[in-house]
């Protein structure tokens, strides 16, 4: 029944995240339609790339919000003392929390995008699922991160406001990282990498190329070593 | 029954219990052979620990008032001791009576007399106890 | 039923840094009977719960709850699955209904009991379908209660159990705990409660700063604890009365009263050998024990 139980604490959140990154993405395409001139696919194939950025940016911040919460928060709330004398273990408890939020961060990916090729569909200018799922697999792989920083801060920090404070702080701060940091980029810049940046084709206006398995693994690990760290954060600390 | 306890008194709820315990059987308000409540149920009712009550009946039967039947309950066997003890009873209100008039011509208040028979006996509950 | 201590510490420490919120306990606490632990705020009585469930970690010494190590995270598991806890703030999940949260424990405990656990719905008046979050603090007590009371475990443990009760929830919570007791569960309740303790307990234990100072069954501690009360024809001497047992003494004029923890007979017989007008011994209530206990320490 934990999973239930996880389900139930983050619900709301997850809802209003998928509800309003769907709508506002098919929003956009659907509305932006109207902008394009009448012509190629081409134009459509950009316009997608565009929202993808933007989605790429709201997802982060819903991704954050499901990192929350875990058994730092039911301690401000109180009732920690409840789940922690459970016969289970800490690191079942925190686990069941962290499979439950990868769950929804892959369905806040999966979903608006579905929203968005049902969209394109309608309007008669269907986009390539295989375009589709290499969005949503960058997207998913390269984001994990912010979901496992955010699980990784929510263990180590105490205060409802201050522990997604600094969450939203550190993303901002990578961002900027990113961004000004000549190095870092295009492999190791998690924006460009989750945007589609590095495979953005000039002349078809699509994702092409190999899917860069080696660049999701990589982030998949970064992000598996924060959830880990997490777990074990949680097993030492004092209730 | 009714019983009354007092938790905040020198004396053992158990030893209170059965105190009340054989006063019932005395006064007849406890039958020979009628059933007595289930330790559960006494314990419940009176809102003490069956523990509490396991010792007053186990102590009763020591007695020799009560009989505990595997399995069925507690039951009061009176007959010959109650007799015995409504006699011996019977003749101490006599002999206490008189004592309580004497007292009584030596000028004692009652509420002094009161005081001084719970002192002796709370001194002689406790040597007995120690024995 | 079972044999052997249901909690046991040796020389249980829990520091923070200089602050010794528990220091050096030794605790014994007996199966099938009923025991109350009793200390002012701050004792140490719920960093005590804490440690023997896991929440926290011990400085040093050991404990064992049902014969598991509290140290071992498995065995300690293990032992949770037959040990009832309440916290003092009776915590629930406020995005659950009463009936999600039967649901959700009831699947982690073995020993749940649905037909108790019906009936205290009933009795308790709960809404099976309202949220958590918009009960009554009293409700709420009450199904935190209930989620314990409707299994049986081996051990029951309760920090403060009838805070947030009326009179009425209050008897009915006592109730309760015998009717548990009678089944042959332990029961360990930390309250601040000393009338509703000296109707139930079978045993105390007071703990203050830390340490525990009383570890006693009531019934001793009722035969032994006596307040006598002494008249002389002249001012007495408070150090003839200074012997073991003797735990206070105050004098006022020809008046001495002596506070006795054992050997009251003794402090009798002195008084009588130093012809005292009046001796009256009197019995010592619970509440009394206790202030007197941590008053001194």
């Amino acid at each position: 029944m934990l999973w239930y139980k996880a389900w139930l604490e983050t619900r709301a959140r997850f809802l209003v995240s998928v509800c309003a990154i769907s709508i506002i993405s098919a929003f956009f395409v659907h509305h932006a339609e109207r902008v394009i001139s009448p012509e190629p696919k081409r134009e459509t194939y950009f316009l997608l790339f565009f929202v993808h950025h933007y989605l790429v940016g709201l997802w982060i911040l819903s991704a954050v919000l499901l990192g929350m919460g875990g058994l730092i928060r039911e301690r401000a709330i109180g009732t920690s003392s409840f789940t922690l004398t459970l016969p289970v273990s800490r690191a079942r408890v925190a686990g069941v929390q962290i499979a439950v939020g990868i769950f929804q961060a892959i369905l806040l990916a999966v979903l608006p995008w579905s929203v968005i090729l049902f969209t394109t569909d309608l309007i008669g200018r269907a986009f390539p699922v295989s375009q589709v799922a290499f969005y949503v697999l960058l997207l998913i792989s390269g984001g994990l991160v912010y979901f496992a920083l955010a699980v990784l801060i929510s263990s180590l920090i105490e205060g409802e406001y201050t522990a997604p404070a600094v969450a939203y702080g550190l993303v901002v701060l990578s961002g900027i990282t990113f961004s000004s940091v000549d190095s870092l980029r295009p492999y190791a810049d998690l924006w460009r990498f989750m945007g589609g940046d590095n495979h953005f084709n000039h002349a078809t206006y699509l994702l092409s190329g190999p899917f860069p398995r080696f660049g999701a693994l990589a982030a998949l690990s970064v992000a598996a070593l924060m959830l880990l760290a997490s777990v074990a954060v949680i097993q030492r600390r004092e209730f | 029954m009714f019983l009354k306890l007092n938790s905040n008194a020198g004396q053992p709820i158990y030893l209170q219990l059965m105190e009340q315990i054989r006063h019932a059987a005395e006064t007849g308000a406890l039958k020979d052979g009628e059933q007595l409540p289930s330790v559960r149920n006494l314990a419940e009712e009176l809102v003490v620990s069956p523990n509490t009550v396991v010792k007053a009946y186990s102590e009763l039967e020591h007695e020799g008032l009560i009989e505990l039947r595997h399995g069925s309950g507690a039951f009061a066997t009176l007959r010959r001791r109650t007799r015995f003890l409504t006699d011996h009873v019977q003749a101490a209100r006599r002999r206490i009576r008189d004592l309580i008039e004497r007292l009584r011509e030596d000028g004692l208040l009652d509420e002094e007399i009161r005081r001084a028979f719970e002192a002796e006996l709370l001194h002689a509950a406790e040597t007995a106890a120690k024995r | 039923m079972i044999g052997g201590p249901v909690i046991q510490t040796r020389s249980l420490t829990k520091s923070y840094g200089r602050l010794n919120a528990v220091r050096d306990l030794d605790l014994f606490v007996g199966a099938n009977r009923i025991t109350a632990f009793l200390g002012r705020n701050g004792a140490g009585k719920s960093t005590t719960i804490k440690l023997l469930l896991g929440m926290i970690y011990p400085t040093g010494g050991e404990a064992t709850v049902l014969g598991a190590r509290v140290a071992e995270s498995k065995e300690s598991r293990e032992m949770r699955r037959r040990v009832a806890y309440v916290a003092e703030n009776k915590p629930l999940y406020p995005y659950m209904t009463p009936a999600q949260m039967i649901r959700f424990v009831s699947s982690f405990y073995p020993d749940w009991r649905s037909d108790a656990a019906e009936r205290l719905m009933k009795e308790y008046e709960l809404p099976a379908d309202r949220k958590v979050k918009s009960l009554s603090k009293g409700m709420r007590t009450k199904l935190a209660l209930l989620l314990a009371f409707a299994r049986r475990p081996d051990l029951l443990i309760l920090d403060e159990p009838s805070e947030g009760l009326d009179p009425v929830g209050i008897e009915q919570l006592l109730q309760t705990l015998v009717a548990q007791s009678a089944e042959g569960i332990s029961v360990f309740f930390s309250s601040h409660q000393i009338t509703e303790v000296e109707r139930i307990a079978d045993h105390v234990c007071i703990l203050d700063k830390g340490r525990l100072l009383v570890d006693a069954s009531l019934d001793d501690l009722r035969q032994s604890y006596r307040r006598i009360d002494l008249v002389f024809r002249s001012a007495p001497v408070e150090h003839e009365f200074r012997m073991t047992g003797v735990e206070r003494i105050e004098t006022s004029g020809h008046q001495m009263r002596v506070l006795a923890s054992r050997n009251a007979e003794m402090v009798v017989e002195r008084a009588h050998a130093l012809n005292a007008v009046s001796v009256e011994t009197s019995p010592v209530g619970l509440r009394d024990i206790f202030l007197e206990t941590v008053r001194d320490n």
